[in-house]
């Protein structure tokens, strides 16, 4: 059973079907993979410049609007210089 | 039901996933569910210089509904005893 | 938590929906079911490019066009305090026979209470007001059949 159990209370990276990146703590979740999201930041990627946080506070995302549920290891995310970082936004996902 | 069931057997194993936003993922398959969700571990993403966006993320779980491609290792996969019970179930089917 | 029973326990409180299409409505839960659907009211809503405003006083949402709901963080503690004064007013109530079932199981519903800021996100641009109607059909047992049409001037 691929469940969500384990994230819940880590520090989570959530890509959303439109390509957009949000770091948050998974506070809870369900069957249909709805999540919410407590103290969430979106990460805003660009070529030109380095990665823009933008916080968001309590976010309750509806699951079909979710790609992936990464579990963020704190050390390595904290070791990322996130404003060396130049990237394209993720594409948007296309059926 | 029976993809569902392929993927049982192949836990533990690597995989590499393809997403329908072009991503590709590699890593071990820990569990799937119902949905085909996939929960992967010790991942890497393929072209990671493009795609930095998952540089902390050891594991994760994809939703089944965007995966456009999973790539199986050959050699763990019965392809004769998966074509019998797809035949099977085929004929359960249509007598349904 | 259940995201549903954040939902629930956030009624009354002000929340923003943003929806598949990027339209955003600003308003007070009234109601909701397991499909998320929602009804708000006193609602602001934005078109997709942030440039058009108009002023429900009741709208329908459907759950499935949602794609997501910011509500304020303070309703996250608000919340999780009163599930844990719910589940030691039934534990206390239940405690004498049951004696040592100890330990709730935390692991399986992560029960967190939410707390619904007021979020209105501020506009610059005046907001204009259109004429709404909303035409609701009350089809017995509490339950509203969603249409709401919008007129706008």
């Amino acid at each position: 059973m691929a469940s969500l159990q384990g994230f819940v209370d880590q520090r989570v990276l959530l890509i959303l079907q439109d390509g957009r990146a949000i770091v948050g703590v998974m506070a809870g979740f369900d069957q249909k993979s709805n999540v919410v999201l407590s103290d969430s930041k979106e990460r805003v990627y660009s070529v030109e410049e380095g990665v823009e946080e933008i916080p968001l506070g309590l976010y309750l995302v509806k699951g079909d609007q979710i790609v992936l549920i990464g579990e963020l290891d704190e050390a390595a995310d904290q070791a990322v210089d996130l404003s060396a970082i130049r990237a394209e936004p993720l594409p948007p996902i296309r059926y | 039901m029976l993809i569902f069931s392929v993927f049982k057997t192949l836990t533990d194993q690597r995989v590499t996933v393809e997403l329908k936003n072009d991503l590709s993922i590699t890593g071990v398959l820990k569990s799937v569910d119902q949905f085909l969700n996939i929960r992967l571990d010790n991942i890497k993403v393929l072209d990671e210089a493009r795609h930095p966006h998952m540089m902390a993320v050891k594991n994760c779980f994809i939703r089944g509904s965007v995966v456009r491609y999973v790539q199986l290792p050959a050699e763990n996969v019965d392809t004769q005893l998966l074509e019998d019970a797809t035949r099977r179930e085929a004929v359960s089917q249509a007598k349904r | 938590m259940l995201p549903l029973s954040l939902l629930n326990a956030a009624q009354n409180k002000p929340m923003l929906v943003e929806l598949k299409n990027g339209e955003t409505f600003n308003g007070h839960l009234v109601n909701c079911d397991n499909f998320m659907n929602i009804t708000l009211r006193e609602v602001y809503q934005t078109n997709a490019e942030g440039d058009k405003f108009w002023k429900l006083k009741e709208c329908y949402i459907r759950g499935s066009t949602i794609k997501y709901l910011r509500v304020p963080d303070t309703l996250l503690d608000v919340v999780k305090e009163e599930q844990n004064r719910a589940r030691e007013a039934s534990r206390n109530a239940r405690g004498g026979g049951a004696g040592s079932r100890g330990g709730t199981s935390t692991h399986a519903t992560h029960i967190s209470f939410l707390t619904l800021l007021v979020f209105y996100r501020a506009r610059d641009a005046a907001a204009r007001w259109a004429r709404c109607s909303t035409r609701w059909s009350y089809s017995g047992k509490r339950s509203w059949s969603r249409h709401i049409i919008v007129d706008h001037c």
